[in-house]
Order: C-alpha cells, then sequence, then structure tokens
C-alpha cells in the first residue's frame, strides 16, 4: 500500500473564497510528526479516513498519570485508533545502573514505579540474592511481606482514587489521599522516606520494626477495614460509576494473554495468575490468602478486583503480625558486593502486575546489565486494542482502570 | 531447578542449541541462533508438553563482542522459569526475528530494545523509536555509549535533542511523498 | 472584497473603488486595510480572471494579527528563545499585551496587585513523575494547600499563575513544558520541585535529562528533596508569597537570566 504524507496542514483554502489560502498557524501544532512515516503502522495511523481527525492529548493533560502523549484518530466523537507516545519521562535508569555499585541502585530503582517503590527494590533484591546465594533471615521475610503489603493497600487505594477522578469524582481522590497519608507516614516512620523507601538491602532489609512505626500500624489497623468499606461503598454503589464503568474497555483471555498482560488486568479476564502463588517468593507459600478473580474483563471488574485485594492484603498483614518470628533482619554481607558472573530473574507481584528484573553480572561490583520489566509498559500497549468505538472522554476512564505508573513505562 | 523440563528441552531441541541447557535456583537456560527464534519459541508455546504461553520479558542484551536478545517464558506445567537466549547477533547489524506473531504484546519490547541497542526486529509491524525522540541518532545501552561522568562534559551539556515540536516556519511546502511497500 | 497580492504589497493606505460613480461618497470613509491598487470592486474581478486563477493564492490571514501594531502596543512574535539571548534583549524587559500607553501605571498597580496574587496563586498541574504525588498530597485533606488559596490546579496554562515543575525534566519533555511556560500569561512564577528538577538530582549523570530546569526556564523558589515532604513544598509555597509580596510592584522589571553559570 503506497501512501501519500505530506505533514501537518499550513494552509487552507478560505470558505469565502476558495480561489484564497489562509495561513493556520496552529496546523504548526498538529500531532502529525513532521516526517514521512517510517513503520507500517506510522503510515497505516497517520493517514486520515473520510471524516477522521486527530486529537493530541499532550503529555501535560489533567489526568494524573503522567506524562503520557496519545494522539487519537477521531470519527466525530468516537476514537478509530489511537497511538501512545512514550519517552518523556525516560531518565536512562537502565544505563545510570550499569554504571552504579550494587547497593546504590536499590534506590535508584525506586523512582520506577513510585506508587509502590517496595516492589520495585524487592525485584532487584530478589535477584541479586539469586546471584550471591544468600539466604535472607525469615524475620527480614515477614517484614518485607508486612511492608509490601501495605504498600499495596495505599496503591491500590491511590487506583480508586484516580479512577474516579478521571471519570469525574472528586472526592474519592481526597478520600485515598488521607488513607495513602496514613500509610506513608507509618512506612516512614519504618523506613525513614516517605515515598522513595530505599529500604531493602541484599540478604534483608535496612532496620527493625521500631515502636512508632507499630503503634501507628496498631491504629490504622483498628479502623482499616470500616475506612476501606466506607471508600468503596462511596463508589460501588455510585450509579453514574457504576454505568460508565461497566462495558467499558473489555479485555478477553486470548488478548490479555497475548498481550502480555499481568496482575489485576489479567485476572480481571478470568486467568488466575498471581506471581505469588504461580512462583512463589519469599514466605508467600506460608501465608494463607486468596487470588481473586473476575471473569468480566471490563473496568468494573478490574476496580473490584483492586478492592477484593485489599482485602486480601489486610488478610495477610494481619498474619504477618500473628507469625513474626524473631531474629536478625539482615543477613552478613561484604560492604562490596561481587556477584559471581552469571545472570538471575526475579518476578514479584506489585500491584500493577508481574515486575521483574533481569539482572547480568560479570563479577565486578557493578552490574554489566540491569534490565527492568515493567507490567505497566505493556498495559499501555493495550489501549490501543481497547479503545476503537470508545468515545473521547472514555479514553483516560480506561487508561485509569489499567493503573499505568509512567515512570515505571518510561524508565 | 526442574530437571525433567532440562531432559525435554535437550530431546527435544537437542539440534538447534548452541549451548549446554543450564540451570540454577529457579531458571532454566537455553541458547538458540536467531534464526531460530520462531520455530522454538512456537513450539515451547504450542506443545502440549511445554506449553510455555507466557512471556513474561523480552529484552536485548549486549555483550561487548556479541548482541543477544533473551526471552522470559512462564509455564504451568513447569516451576522453573525459561530463558530463551538469542545468541549470536552481530554487533554491526543485529537482526532476529520478530516473535508479534506469536504475542503482540511483544511489538513494545521489540521497540525497546530497537531503541536502546539498534536490534532490528524483522516483522515488528512498527519498529521506531519508543523512549528517545525520533530523531535520536545513538542506541544508549549499547557498551560503546558512554554516560559521562559529569553530565556538563557531555555533548549536549544537559539539554540537547528537544523533540522538533512543529515544522519551522520557513521550511519549504510539504510535498506528497510516496512510501513505497517493500515486497 | 480585498484581495492582496503576496507579492509583497503591505497594507495599507485606501483602496480606491473603481468604477463607481459614488467615488465622492466614499472619500470620506476612513482608509480599509488593503492594498491601493484598483484591487476592490468589479474592476478587480477582470484583472484576476486573466491570470491563471487554478493556482492557488497565498495569502497572510490579515482577519487577525496577533502582531497588529495598532493592538496592545507592538505585540512580540512568539519564539522560543534561550534564556541566555532572552535576558539580553529588549523582549526579556517589555512588559507586553498590557496597558498600551499607560506603562507607569502597572509598575504602580502591581504593588497593591501584588498583594492579591500572593494570596490566590493558581499552580499548573505540572506533575511529572514522582513529586507529583507529594505536591497531590499537599494539595489534599491532610496537608491542605487550599488553606493558602491554592486549591484549583489549572489544567490549562492560560489561566495559571505558577508552574511547579515536579518531576524529573527529560529533553524529549523540555519541549513541551517551555511552551507551557510561555503560554502561561504574565506575571507568572515558577517553583523547582524535588531534586531533579533544582539540579538534576539523581539523574545528573543520565543521557536524557536536563539537569536543572533553571536552564531552560527563570526559577523563583527551589525546593529540594526527593521527595520533598509536603510540608516542604508548602513552604516553598509560603516563600514564595512573601517573595512576591516582598517584591512587589518589581515584577515587570526583574532581573532574569541563567542562574547556572556558563560551563556548568
Amino acid at each position: 500500500m503506497t501512501t501519500s504524507h505530506e505533514g501537518p496542514r499550513l494552509r487552507q483554502q478560505s470558505q469565502d473564497d476558495p480561489r484564497v489560502m489562509l495561513d493556520i498557524d496552529a496546523g504548526a501544532f498538529e500531532p502529525v510528526p513532521p516526517y514521512p512515516p517510517r513503520t507500517e503502522r506510522e503510515a497505516e495511523f497517520y493517514t486520515l479516513g473520510d471524516g477522521e481527525m486527530f486529537l493530541n492529548m499532550g503529555p501535560q493533560h489533567p489526568s494524573t498519570h503522567g506524562v503520557l502523549r496519545i494522539v487519537l484518530k477521531l470519527n466525530g466523537e468516537q476514537v478509530v485508533d489511537l497511538d501512545p507516545v512514550l519517552g518523556y519521562l525516560h531518565r536512562g535508569v537502565e544505563k545510570i545502573s550499569e554504571n552504579s555499585d550494587y547497593h546504590h541502585i536499590v534506590n535508584q530503582l525506586d523512582p520506577l514505579e513510585y506508587v509502590s517503590a517496595l516492589f520495585n527494590e524487592w525485584a532487584y533484591v530478589m535477584a541479586g540474592e539469586k546471584l550471591l546465594d544468600l539466604q535472607v533471615p525469615r524475620r527480614a521475610e515477614y517484614i518485607r511481606v508486612l511492608s509490601s503489603e501495605l504498600l499495596r493497600i495505599s496503591s491500590h487505594c491511590l487506583f480508586m482514587g484516580w479512577f474516579a477522578l478521571d471519570l469525574g469524582g472528586l472526592t474519592p481522590v481526597l478520600w485515598s489521599f488521607i488513607e495513602r497519608d496514613e500509610i506513608v507516614e507509618m512506612l516512614g516512620a519504618l523506613t525513614g522516606a516517605r515515598m522513595l523507601f530505599n529500604y531493602f538491602r541484599f540478604g534483608g532489609v535496612n532496620g527493625d520494626l521500631n515502636h512508632e512505626f507499630m503503634s501507628r500500624l496498631g491504629s490504622w489497623m483498628s479502623r482499616a477495614a470500616s475506612h476501606v468499606e466506607a471508600n468503596t461503598r462511596l463508589l460501588n454503589e455510585n450509579e453514574i460509576f457504576v454505568r460508565r464503568s461497566r462495558g467499558l474497555g473489555v479485555v478477553d483471555r486470548e488478548t490479555a494473554l497475548r498481550m502480555c498482560m499481568t496482575g489485576p488486568n489479567l485476572r480481571a479476564t478470568g486467568v488466575p495468575f498471581d506471581v505469588r502463588r504461580a512462583h512463589p517468593y519469599s514466605v508467600y507459600p506460608e501465608l494463607d490468602f486468596d487470588i481473586p478473580t473476575r471473569s468480566e474483563g471490563d473496568s468494573l471488574a478490574r476496580y473490584l478486583l483492586r478492592v477484593d485485594e485489599i482485602k486480601q492484603s489486610l488478610r495477610i498483614i494481619d498474619q504477618c503480625l500473628h507469625q513474626m518470628p524473631d531474629g536478625p533482619v539482615m543477613a552478613k554481607i561484604p560492604r562490596k558486593i561481587t556477584p559471581r558472573p552469571g545472570r538471575a530473574y526475579a518476578a514479584v507481584e506489585s500491584p500493577r502486575g508481574q515486575y521483574a528484573i533481569y539482572m547480568m553480572s560479570d563479577g565486578t561490583d557493578q552490574p554489566f546489565r540491569l534490565r527492568i520489566h515493567d507490567p505497566s509498559f505493556l498495559h499501555l500497549q493495550s489501549v490501543g486494542l481497547l479503545m476503537p468505538g470508545n468515545l473521547v472522554a472514555d479514553t483516560m476512564a480506561v487508561m485509569a482502570s489499567l493503573d499505568p505508573v509512567m515512570g515505571g513505562v518510561d524508565k | 531447578m526442574d530437571r525433567a523440563l532440562r531432559r525435554r528441552l535437550e530431546a527435544r531441541f537437542g539440534d538447534r542449541l548452541t549451548g549446554p541447557v543450564r540451570q540454577r535456583h529457579d531458571e532454566t537456560e537455553i541458547r538458540v541462533g536467531p534464526g531460530d527464534v520462531p520455530d522454538t519459541l512456537r513450539t515451547l508455546h504450542d506443545d502440549p508438553s511445554f506449553r510455555f504461553e507466557f512471556l513474561a520479558d523480552l529484552c536485548g542484551v549486549d555483550t561487548g563482542l556479541v548482541m543477544q536478545v533473551v526471552y522470559h517464558l512462564w509455564s504451568e506445567t513447569t516451576t522453573d522459569w525459561l530463558r530463551v537466549i538469542a545468541d549470536g547477533l552481530s554487533r554491526d547489524d543485529p537482526r532476529v526475528p520478530s516473535i508479534t506473531s506469536l504475542w503482540k504484546g511483544a511489538e513494545w519490547m521489540e521497540r525497546e530494545a530497537y531503541d536502546m541497542f539498534g536490534i532490528t526486529f524483522e516483522g515488528n509491524r512498527d519498529l521506531r523509536r519508543i523512549y528517545m525522540p525520533p530523531d535520536y541518532t545513538s542506541f544508549p545501552l549499547r557498551k560503546d555509549f558512554f554516560l559521562a561522568d559529569d553530565a556538563a562534559r557531555s555533548p549536549g551539556a544537559g539539554v540537547r535533542h528537544q523533540e522538533q515540536t512543529h515544522t519551522p516556519r520557513n521550511a519549504p511546502p510539504g510535498r506528497a511523498i510516496r512510501v513505497a511497500k517493500e515486497a | 472584497m480585498a484581495v492582496n497580492d503576496r507579492a509583497g504589497h503591505s497594507p495599507g493606505g485606501s483602496p480606491r473603488v473603481a468604477g463607481d460613480g459614488d467615488a465622492e461618497a466614499h472619500r470620506d470613509l476612513p482608509p480599509e486595510t488593503g492594498s491601493d491598487r484598483p484591487g476592490n470592486g468589479p474592476a478587480a474581478l477582470e484583472r484576476v480572471a486573466r491570470r491563471d486563477i487554478m493556482a492557488p493564492i497565498v495569502v497572510p490571514n490579515t482577519l487577525w494579527q496577533s502582531t497588529n501594531p495598532a493592538a496592545y502596543d507592538g505585540g512580540r512574535p512568539a519564539e522560543i528563545t534561550h534564556l541566555r539571548e532572552f535576558g539580553l534583549t529588549d523582549a526579556g524587559r517589555r512588559n507586553d499585551a498590557r496597558w498600551g500607553a499607560l506603562e507607569v501605571i502597572p509598575t504602580k498597580a502591581d504593588i497593591v496587585l501584588d498583594l492579591l496574587r500572593a494570596n490566590s496563586l493558581w499552580p499548573l498541574l505540572s506533575g511529572l513523575a514522582c513529586c507529583a504525588i507529594e505536591m497531590m498530597s499537599a494539595a489534599t485533606s491532610k496537608n491542605d494547600m487550599d488553606r493558602w488559596g491554592m486549591f484549583p490546579f489549572r489544567a490549562s496554562p492560560r489561566q495559571a499563575d505558577v508552574l511547579i515543575v515536579a518531576g524529573t525534566l527529560t529533553t524529549k519533555m523540555a519541549g513541551p513544558l517551555i511552551r507551557l511556560w510561555e503560554q502561561m500569561p504574565e506575571p507568572k512564577w515558577c517553583v523547582a520541585m524535588g531534586d531533579c528538577t533544582v539540579s538534576g538530582g539523581r539523574y545528573k549523570r543520565s543521557y536524557s535529562t536536563v539537569e536543572g530546569i533553571d536552564r531552560v526556564m527563570p526559577v523563583d523558589v527551589y525546593v529540594p528533596g526527593c521527595p520533598p515532604r509536603p510540608e516542604g513544598l508548602i513552604y516553598g509555597m509560603m516563600r514564595l508569597q512573601q517573595l512576591i509580596v516582598d517584591r512587589r510592584g518589581q515584577w515587570a522589571t526583574r532581573p532574569i537570566g541563567p542562574t547556572t553559570p556558563e560551563g556548568v
């Protein structure tokens, strides 16, 4: 198929006198790239059909996912196709990690999925422990699970808030941020920082539980169930919310597997794949929890699934507190870490899906290659399949229901 | 460590493997040549004794001597992660057949490997840059792309490669450019 | 209808309504903007008919011009200039699109107006990365920025006063962010939140980040931290309010320029 590419329109025939051509200054900002299309998909996308137009949801827009640019091809109000443009937050973390010591990298990986930073660290230290053949003390494992599940609850609360915000509700965000603030203050008492924790280490965690953390945790746990119930009741019974999200962005099982989706987005389509059960790590085999699964695959199912996961996380935290063993919180490792030359792959179940680190070591104290596999990257790929046929206003709703975090997508 | 998996892999792919099947902790690793990648992965995906239907990761690696493409797969039949390494790509013109026909989700991962290493995936319908601006000329994660110790000494001094946001006002008017489809 | 030939005739002068018996009656009318050649009226069609009308006639859009010399004391064409040149040229000094000939008054009115602006700064939503979450946390119930009047985070730069850049600025995003900054109407202030915007932070070595937004735009308040606590951001905004009040009336003549020395 041969296509003709003319670039953005800078001149337009005047409606008053067809012999006259007017300058359009706005044509300079059209989302069509100023070079001829380089790939088949680009040619197919940037060719307008009959009655179609482009709309650019630019890197800055009020939705709170971060800097993502989506070029929509619209037929009136309906989206025909869309092309996400990434890279506005690409910070070169992998390259910086190749030039850093192993200890520094724990802090470097935090800002990737900044909403749930401990999972990034966890995958990394698991891969390092495989290369170092380290055994992690059981108390450290329980603390890791405890703090990570707290952060999972916080991340899911934020998801609820942002999903409602993209559908137009302003109150749930405020309630979610109250929950998030309490959890994050707790973790700040434990780790020292509110958001980019830098807490996990090879062989354990940085510091033991302390009084302030336990007192905050205790008082929060006594209110947690009722707070979660109140927050979710705000949305579950809201007619606008339910009617807008039901049947929106339906993913079926085969599509989800083909698009390599993981996490709640995959479980909402009926595939009960959870890394904690499929490929158990840490002390999850000793803990008793369910994997919520739904089969509708629409945005409402994804939302309700995350609410169920919050309840399961509360269960896990309860068991951790009851079964917490005594002992050291960190194994003895040398100050300069030189793992054996080799490769290691470690995956954890982050609130968004499977978060994995593939590490190659060459025997020195800097990793040779650090590959970060982020789940939101693949979920954004699926937006192009879910959107056609929907209206423009539903674009952000579908994106919010997939819960992407651009820090991880762009690395 | 799944010994049975190793035996099955050696039995099935013995002739195509370019190295021994390695196992450590909970990972099994096989190496194949770049041309064998689609067949191998399709066999692993379709064969009822393997059923590796879940592609966990796709990445590129630059070892300094050769380039590699690494795939991670998961199956319900085994407790191990399977790592398939397409070994032996040249550093000057690395080419691998694309697996987007098997997993459409690999499209963006291959785009990222192209953007960071320059590995061309033949058959990927959308092989353009994903992280860097479209007019960027280097491949950042290669080993010959050196990260300066101090950004002030890097060529762009911290501000460069700003995306071209619009056609310059004095540019000549666009012509109809025909993009021929390659047979 | 005025048909202007683009071959270089500038608008100005009065058109002659050729071939019209009421030419004397029209002489007292104010001249229209348009070419002074006899290009209007029925005679114009004859002339054009002899030319090749299949080729489009490209004309500048005279329906509305932002640089119309009769409006707003002359406009400044919008162009993206580097900060170094901006400070040295007259463009950095001029308070355009305001008040026309009454340039003395805005300086005096700003003394009062800045007191009002300080208590009602509307930020532009420019959350790029992790600091955006702490900015949102500063705006929500527990640490409430609405107490200082900063609740409405405007989505459109045309309605915003202060640009809080929260998160790492990459070279790809630098273009759109500068465009946002230029779209904001004056007076405007900029707050660099987080280590990445102050100096590049943990990404100082990266190949694709801008080491500090003061390389591309003038910053008024730097809020360090990775990420800064919400209370830290609120402290920064309170200092910005103090700064606006202390320097009231001086926004139009404020010194701007690169704060990063050459070669750093």
